[in-house]
């Protein structure tokens, strides 16, 4: 009798730990991104200065808002795949119904948003009602979306005003653009964690079960949450053509795997209800990042490729490593 | 009057009647016990008061009117809130968001306000004398025991007038169930009802007021606890199939040790188990839950690591995983806990789940003999009496008890001769009870070796030859004889054999 | 007969939808069915279906492998930069090769089933590694044509008979042996349904997983090899719809993402599929994007049809119809 309330009470020196480990993947993620601007850092002049933050964080914003949505997604346990062919539409349509009128543009974009949340939604709603598995459904998403955007524009063409460009490229306090976006990014997700409804989607991905006995509504989280991913893949690529001046109807496929990688080096779980933002914004960073550092490395850019499949598997052996440690403490 | 009225309840799942028109009633201020065996309907009566089931027929009055609610939110709204045995909690989430999951307090901009939440649980937790749990935690990192305890703060936080209990202490050690018990009593001294489940008759004697006893999915009668006596209640939960179920023990067992074990162990769990089965013998394994039984099992059966020495007839073995145990003709096998998560392949046929483990067997130079594999599916499935139209049937279609015959069926079909069973009676219907019985008779005489762990303690001292009783991962007491009682088996599972 | 039916009423569904297809063909291209191009469908067909023999395995275990376009790429790359040109070398480069591809397949299998990466994730990794080394190895510059005999084997006939054609007939029964008559087939169901069942039951869970990585790798480079014949050279990318089509094989094949069932006689039918409407589309004048579309929703339907709420459906549909037979028997 005595052992058994002696489990009860945990020292908090073991409470520490365990909090640490709970945070391990994220830890491990910015340890690598440190690494990494370190060598750059060390290799290149001018690193540490605003403007090369407003150059990495340009290239990085797209995958970053793409990796937003999919972090949402992954964090209630599912994963999306038609952000990529959701992307291209959007670039296709803005490039191709934006015309010069701020006024027309400010409804376009806000129509681009629209469809990709209502598309998201569409999507959520059609995993619970026929309790199909995301990926199947996101794949045929994909597929349509990015079928659609290729009637719309064929091949790389269409425009978008100059001062729509320009906007990518605004600085205020020095800060560029897309920094800005990231504030906001991260502003939105210091609001969005303390909410119920994020507490729900991540209950629902720990333990879908648990969640529906304690009254969740798993039809309306799957909306939300695929409605949010198309949401922020419709904000990707807005952003995107600032970026490329146009629309270009499969763009968007180089950001699907890409955006679920953000999350997973970012120490997000494949499997539901762990992690956060922020290690998907230093995912994104790392990915981008490792692009620089072939350059400042000076090897062929060719093994950008195989330092991002490596990184990734690094974040995800370490992960599971730490996860085996908690789990051996808590049992 | 009775805040709850129950008439003629009936629920149905496929083929199998759970509830066959149970009726029920009870009122604030009571703690109403509910008694009944594994399937009697317990469970399901109250998964459909706490609305996460609906009823097929009868009716359900909560304050004189209809209730049938369709989500666990309804059934809040009318004041009623559950602590199953189940957890529904979420793993990821810390002690304080589970407790109060999508009823969080909070600040103007629409977020968690995690000091008021704090507040709210710590004035929880001292209203109703918690044990200590550090709020922040997470719950993967508690123990079974402190989930217990936060599923019902989890379910008082909900402020409810009608708290249903299932089986809330059986995951409790002894400090923390008298708590339970206490406050069971107190909630309902505040005015509310407590609807209470428990195996333990002690328990129930402690804190109900009145006693409803289920069998075969409908009340067989309510009594107030004072005046009725324990034979009655045995007698009416077990209905007359009493007598017919427990086979005579005839003493089969040689002299021959069909598996020896010596300093078995995985700590924590396991500290040093030393014992013999010999063979035609039915070893019981007996103590509370969570003392080293599950882990036993798994590692004899290579499912789980373990150090130690195992003999098998006099070889020393050593099973890595379960493939080695089950494989050879002097291995080792498990019927195991979880029926549908480690048992069976429920999606897929009686056949594909009996020839699994022997599957190769019946290759010839790579090819399956298919005919000589039927042939054979079917001579299990007559001589254990698995009730399915043809061996195709889907084994998820089939009765709980069907399919732990057809797990007993895969067993058989390998060439071991040491089985462990844990607690294969669990979630089977009485008729099916004695016939596994039976069967583990007729295997021992048959010169099979059989550890044999149930939780249920009339079993043990009915069926085993012997029982060992574990406490603490260690072999506490073996009981052989006229000393296999109940009595017997608590008291070496709760006290300190020596000093008993 | 009649759990035969219902037990493989998806496959079934996938052929006559298949024929269907093959009616609607005809009906609006009435050259369809002229002997050359059922020849050139059937060759198109082999090697979608040759690939997804392996994806069709990986499924049915539970996984999914994301690494087949470029083990398929590199396969075709490495073959032609070997042979240059030359028939002699194949003797010895098709098994190097082959043993190549069941070398990274063995490397995902550890990956998953020994270190407990999610699939997606380690194929995934796998996928852009390959991908950087054979950047990295060629520098992106072309290789030499492929050996006539690879040619012969891709596009040549023996009496009529497409070569490529007998060696996927060849495959489909080896598959067919594999997971319907060999004690290697229970084991894959098993595992893929449930894999601590599996495992408690005596089955080599561990290793049957690792063989149909293996087995995804030998096929997949298989299909790069015998592509550079179809295509006459290797080129990067070659292998990149792969991905997109094998899934959809297994999935319009009627195989569940989620393992446990599905069996490569359905991804033969699917892989016809997608060939059969890649040739209707031209006839109807339809678009690339308009392929995708119909992609995306030939994916949603099967796998619609193939959702727990449809077989619910089913399942009660026809105890419906068994108790009214029973009713009028017994009345």
């Amino acid at each position: 009798m005595d052992s058994s309330s002696k489990q009860l009470q945990s020292p908090q020196s073991m409470n520490m730990q365990s909090r640490l480990l709970a945070h391990a993947p994220f830890l491990v993620a910015c340890s690598m991104l440190v690494v990494i601007v370190a060598i750059y850092g060390s290799l290149q002049t001018g690193v540490f200065t605003i403007d090369e933050i407003n150059l990495n964080t340009a290239a990085a914003m797209t995958l970053m808002l793409a990796a937003t949505g999919q972090t949402i997604v992954l964090l209630r346990g599912g994963i999306d795949l038609s952000i990529g062919g959701m992307i291209s539409l959007g670039t296709v349509i803005a490039a191709t119904r934006f015309g010069e009128e701020p006024a027309n543009i400010l409804l376009w974009s806000a129509i681009i948003l629209a469809i990709g949340f209502g598309i998201g939604a569409l999507t959520g709603l059609l995993i619970s009602v026929l309790r199909l598995q995301p990926f199947l459904v996101t794949l045929a998403g994909w597929s349509i979306l990015n079928g659609i955007a290729l009637m719309i524009l064929p091949t790389d063409g269409g425009k978008v005003p100059e001062w729509w460009i320009g906007s990518g490229y605004l600085e205020f306090l020095g800060l560029g653009t897309p920094v800005w976006i990231l504030l906001a990014l991260i502003v939105f997700w210091c609001w969005f964690r303390a909410t119920r409804l994020c507490t729900i989607i991540k209950a629902t991905g720990s333990s879908e079960k648990s969640a529906f006995l304690s009254g969740v509504s798993i039809t309306r989280i799957n909306i939300i949450t695929y409605g949010l991913s198309g949401f922020f893949a419709a904000l990707a690529s807005l952003y995107l053509t600032t970026q490329i001046g146009g629309g270009s109807p499969n763009i968007g496929t180089d950001y699907i795997l890409p955006s679920v990688a953000a999350a997973i080096i970012g120490g997000v779980s494949l499997f539901g209800g762990r992690g956060h933002l922020f290690g998907t914004i230093v995912g994104a960073y790392i990915l981008t990042l490792i692009g620089n550092l072939v350059f400042v490395l000076r090897v062929s850019s060719y093994w950008q490729p195989v330092m991002s499949g490596v990184i990734l598997l690094l974040a995800v052996l370490a992960s599971s490593y730490a996860e085996q440690k908690a789990r051996k403490r808590g049992s | 009057m009775d805040i709850v009225q129950v008439k003629g309840l009936t629920k149905r799942f496929g083929g199998i009647v759970a509830l066959d028109g149970a009726d029920f009633s009870a009122r604030l201020g009571e703690v109403h016990a509910l008694l009944g065996e594994n399937g009697a309907g317990k469970s399901t009566f109250i998964q459909i008061l706490s609305g996460a089931l609906t009823h097929d027929g009868g009716d359900i009055l909560v304050d004189g009117q209809d209730y049938r609610p369709v989500n666990p939110d309804e059934a809040l709204g009318r004041g009623i809130a559950a602590v199953f045995q189940e957890l529904s909690l979420v793993p990821d989430l810390s002690v304080e968001q589970n407790i109060w999951f999508r009823r969080e307090p909070r600040t103007w901009l629409r977020t968690v306000d995690v000091a008021q939440m704090r507040q709210q649980t710590l004035e929880l937790f001292e209203r109703y004398h918690f044990p200590s749990i550090a709020t922040t935690r997470e719950v993967r990192n508690l123990t079974l025991a402190e989930r217990q305890i936060v599923e019902v703060a989890k379910g008082l936080a909900k402020d409810p007038r009608i708290l249903i209990l299932d089986e809330a202490t059986s995951a409790l050690p002894a400090s923390e169930a008298t708590w339970l018990l206490s406050l069971a009593r107190q909630l309902a001294d505040e005015g509310r009802l407590v609807i209470f489940i428990s195996h333990r008759m002690g328990e129930v004697r402690a804190i109900a007021d009145r006693v409803s006893v289920f069998r075969n999915g409908s009340t067989v009668a309510t009594h107030d606890a004072a005046a009725v006596s324990d034979d009655q209640i045995v007698t009416e939960m077990i209905g007359r199939q009493l007598a017919r179920l427990y086979p005579e023990r005839v003493d089969t067992a040689t002299d021959r040790v069909a598996l020896q074990v010596r300093d078995f162990s995985s700590p924590p769990m396991l500290n040093g188990v030393n014992f013999d089965l010999r063979e035609g013998e039915v070893l019981g394994v007996g103590g509370l839950q969570g003392h080293g039984q599950r882990e036993m099992f798994q590692s004899l059966f290579g499912a789980d690591k373990a150090l130690g020495s195992i003999t098998l007839w006099g070889k020393p073995v050593r099973f890595d995983t379960p493939r080695q145990a089950l494989s050879g003709s002097e291995g080792i096998a498990l019927v195991p806990e979880d029926r549908r998560g480690q048992g069976l392949l429920l999606s897929k046929s009686v056949r594909e789940n009996l020839a699994l483990p022997v599957i190769r067997r019946f290759s010839h130079f790579g090819l399956l003999d298919q005919r000589k594999e039927t042939e054979l599916v079917r001579e299990t499935m007559k001589s254990l009496s698995i009730k399915a139209d043809t061996p195709e049937q889907i084994a998820g279609t089939l009765s709980g008890g069907n399919q732990q015959k057809v797990i007993f069926g895969k067993m058989l079909m390998t060439q071991a001769r040491v089985l462990l069973l844990y607690d294969p009676t669990r979630g089977v219907d009485v008729g099916t009870k004695g016939e596994i019985f039976q069967l583990m008779r007729q295997l021992a005489s048959e010169g099979y070796a059989i550890l044999f762990y149930s939780s249920d303690l009339p079993e043990l001292v009915n069926v085993a030859d012997r029982v060992m009783v574990l406490r603490s991962g260690r072999v506490a007491r073996m009981l052989e004889g006229d000393d296999i009682t109940e009595e017997e088996i608590l008291r070496a599972a709760v006290f300190d054999s020596e000093a008993a | 007969m009649n759990t035969f039916l219902s037990r493989n009423r998806l496959i079934i569904l996938a052929y006559i939808g298949m024929l269907l297809l093959v009616l609607i063909t005809a009906f609006f291209s009435p050259g369809f069915l002229s002997a050359s191009n059922l020849r050139s469908t059937f060759i198109l067909a082999s090697f979608v279906g040759i690939v997804a023999l392996g994806q069709t395995f990986v499924i049915i275990g539970g996984g999914i492998d994301l690494s087949i376009p470029w083990v398929l790429n590199s396969a075709a790359v490495l073959m032609t930069l070997l042979c240059a040109g030359q028939d002699l070398p194949l003797i010895w480069v098709v098994p190097l090769l082959l043993a190549g591809g069941g070398l990274i397949g063995l490397l995902n299998g550890a990956g998953v089933a020994l270190l407990g990466v999610p699939p997606i994730i380690m194929t995934l990794a796998a996928n852009v590694i390959l991908q950087g080394l054979i950047l990295v190895f060629t520098g992106g510059t072309p290789t030499p044509a492929a050996p006539d005999m690879i040619k012969f084997l891709s596009v040549g006939r023996i009496s009529g008979i497409p070569v490529i054609a007998l060696i996927w007939t060849a495959l489909t029964v080896l598959a067919w042996l594999l997971l319907s008559k060999s004690a290697f087939g229970r084991h894959l169901y098993a595992v893929g349904t449930n894999v601590t069942v599996a495992r408690y039951s005596g089955v080599p869970a561990t290793r049957t997983t690792i063989l149909t990585y293996v087995i995804s790798g030998m096929t997949a480079a298989l299909g790069g090899i015998l592509l550079t014949g179809y295509s006459g050279v290797a080129y990067l990318g070659m292998g990149d719809s792969y991905l997109f089509t094998t899934v959809a094989a297994v999935a319009i094949g009627g195989a569940p993402i989620l393992g446990g069932s599905g069996h490569y006689i359905g991804t033969v039918a699917g892989a016809l599929v997608l060939t059969i409407l890649t040739g209707l589309l031209p006839a109807l004048n339809l678009s690339s994007g308009a392929l995708l579309v119909v992609y995306g929703a030939v994916i949603l339907l099967t796998v619609s049809i193939g959702s727990e709420t449809f077989s619910e459906m089913w399942a009660s549909a026809s105890n419906r119809r068994k108790r009214i037979k029973e009713g009028t028997e017994n009345g």
